[in-house]
């Protein structure tokens, strides 16, 4: 669905993307993670086709933006960062605008209105004007704005942002069910714990792409395989005995709770846990911790800073 | 062309919303077409009960038969001048409100989403201070002849308008000011954060015109086809330049990356 390789964007000064590539699948939920100014907006720009690359390729639907812009605007939708709403337009106006560059007929357009106002629960206030929404209602109508033609790939940046958590989640679950629909997901967030419940695949930008995958494969690397043991007493008073073990690849200690990193799990814990037990160390309660989206984040960001 | 017309209807629904915009054109309306003509006209009688008035009339316009008849020629040219300020205005009020508000609103990146083409959405918003331009410096041409051909038969018994000069101005000379005065703000706006001082251009525009009318005045020339013609010409050879430039500015990726957008 959409295919890129070897993509640079330089501003005057600035390299913005360096040689990037991807693919994303029919939908699949694709969530780009990075720090700000590393290059997501530029790059969700350059595959919506607003802007144009410096050099390597682009293919959405198998068409090249440079000659089939127009075609590919017609499949997308675009949530901006900014809502971006004609203010002195009602709700219903600002849909009906952006809906009549679609090629619909008009009573799909009316009724998708209808249906999505209906579905953001901005209907019964669709005639005023879009100025005097709230933040979250802004959201809801620009969202609405990018789903308003059915598209198949939708590109959002932060499409919670400003929502109450009911409305947000109400968000995630739809973003959820656009997978049944194939649509395609291109996402962009700060939002991590939403990126690791919807994407199929994460991948964290630094102006180059640093890690391409999914939340499995992620949690399943290196440094993100943890044992949390919680001992009686002091874990500092068994750090010499654990030290001496073979397969423990670091430990953090704070009070009675240890935290240990271990390549093969299946293989050490049965060995640390007996050897703990060997010692007489009385233990209160062990557990194996999958790291979190934004633990593997921090890591992966903090590694390319040291870089 | 279905998606600039798409852009020319929202827009124009806006600028009848926004009486920022029509109401100085209203009042230049009322005020040069209707009231100023029909002072002078009033007036113009009295005008030649008075001495030196007469010795100015004759020291302009040398020994004529009918110095009344030749003041009111006069008058006419300048008004002539005074249509000019509506083609100049309404393309210099309109064009920077439209793209000002979009950069106010950032709705030029979800537009620009769509499957709209960046000539499309330039032509759109020609369309939105061109066709207004037009309609209402044809308006004001025609109650503007209206109020000078009734007041001067009342008062003189002859019908002066329209003339040559008039036809060029209001058919010639005026649309493609306002063509150029829509490319001048388009591409001033482009660089501008502030609608006010985007739109200080037409008052730019308007000081040249209050010069040649104060010039006609003192006697140093009098507007005449060929220099219409010829302010027609030079206009005419601007028209490209500027639509190039227009053209350069309203690309995508000029519009996303170096317009100069409100924080």
């Amino acid at each position: 669905m959409i295919t890129v390789e070897n993509l640079t964007k330089e501003f005057k000064t600035v390299t913005a993307v360096e040689n990037i590539s991807f693919n994303i699948d029919y939908g699949e939920i694709f969530s780009f993670l990075g720090p700000n100014g590393a290059g997501k907006t530029t790059t969700i720009r350059m595959l919506s086709t607003l802007i144009g690359p410096t050099s390597g390729t682009i293919r959405i639907d198998g068409r090249d933006p440079k000659n089939d812009g127009a075609y590919i605007r017609s499949i997308i939708g675009l949530l901006t960062e900014s809502p971006g709403l004609y203010e002195k337009i009602s709700a219903y106006e600002n849909l009906n605008f952006f809906s009549s560059f679609y090629d619909m007929p008009a009573d799909k357009r009316t009724s998708n209105i209808e249906k999505y106002l209906k579905m953001f629960g901005l209907w019964e206030r669709r005639d005023d004007l879009a100025g005097t929404y709230s933040k979250g209602m802004k959201q809801k109508l620009a969202l609405s704005r990018a789903l308003i033609h059915d598209p198949k790939i939708l590109f959002l940046d932060e499409p919670t942002a400003g929502l109450d958590p009911a409305s947000a989640h109400m968000v995630r679950n739809f973003i959820k069910n656009l997978k049944e629909e194939q649509v395609t997901v291109f996402l962009c967030t700060h939002n991590l714990t939403e990126a690791s419940s919807l994407s199929d695949r994460v991948c964290f930008i630094k102006r180059k792409i640093i890690r391409i995958a999914s939340l499995a494969e992620l949690q399943d690397h290196g440094r993100n395989k943890r044992i949390k043991i919680i001992f009686k007493d002091n874990a500092e008073r068994y750090r010499t005995v654990l030290e001496k073990m073979e397969g423990i690849s670091g430990m953090e200690i704070k009070d009675n709770t240890l935290s240990i990193f271990v390549e093969e799990p299946e293989k050490s814990n049965p060995v640390i846990i007996s050897e703990l037990v060997k010692n007489n160390i009385d233990i209160l309660y062990v557990n194996e911790i999958k790291a979190s989206l934004e633990d593997i984040y921090l890591e992966l960001i903090r590694d390319e800073g040291t870089r | 062309m279905k998606n600039s017309l798409i852009i020319f209807r929202k827009e124009i629904k806006e600028v009848i919303r926004n009486k920022n915009i029509w109401l100085p054109i209203l009042i230049i309306t009322i005020m040069f077409s209707i009231i100023m003509p029909l002072i002078i006209s009033l007036v113009s009688g009295s005008i030649f009960e008075d001495e030196d008035t007469i010795k100015f009339m004759t020291k302009v316009f040398g020994d004529v038969e009918d110095p009344e008849k030749v003041f009111i020629g006069f008058i006419i040219k300048q008004f002539l001048i005074f249509l000019l300020m509506i083609p100049a205005m309404v393309p210099s009020l309109i064009a920077p409100a439209s793209i000002l508000m979009e950069k106010e609103n950032n709705t030029l990146e979800p537009l620009l989403g769509t499957p709209i083409r960046t000539r499309e959405l330039l032509f759109g918003k020609a369309l939105t201070a061109m066709i207004p331009a037009f309609v209402i410096s044809t308006i004001n041409f025609l109650i503007l002849t209206l109020v000078l051909d009734v007041t001067i038969y009342i008062k003189m018994g002859y019908i002066p308008l329209p003339t040559v000069e008039w036809l060029i101005v209001a058919l010639i000379l005026s649309p493609i000011l306002s063509f150029l005065l829509t490319m001048i703000s388009v591409i001033v706006s482009s660089k501008s954060t502030d609608i006010r001082s985007a739109q200080g251009i037409g008052t730019v525009i308007i000081f040249p015109i209050y010069l040649i009318i104060g010039l006609q005045i003192a006697g140093f020339f009098l507007i005449n086809i060929t220099y219409l013609l010829l302010a027609c010409l030079v206009f005419l050879i601007f028209c490209p330049i500027l639509l190039r430039i227009a053209v350069r500015i309203f690309d995508r990726e000029n519009i996303l990356t170096r317009w100069k957008m409100k924080a």
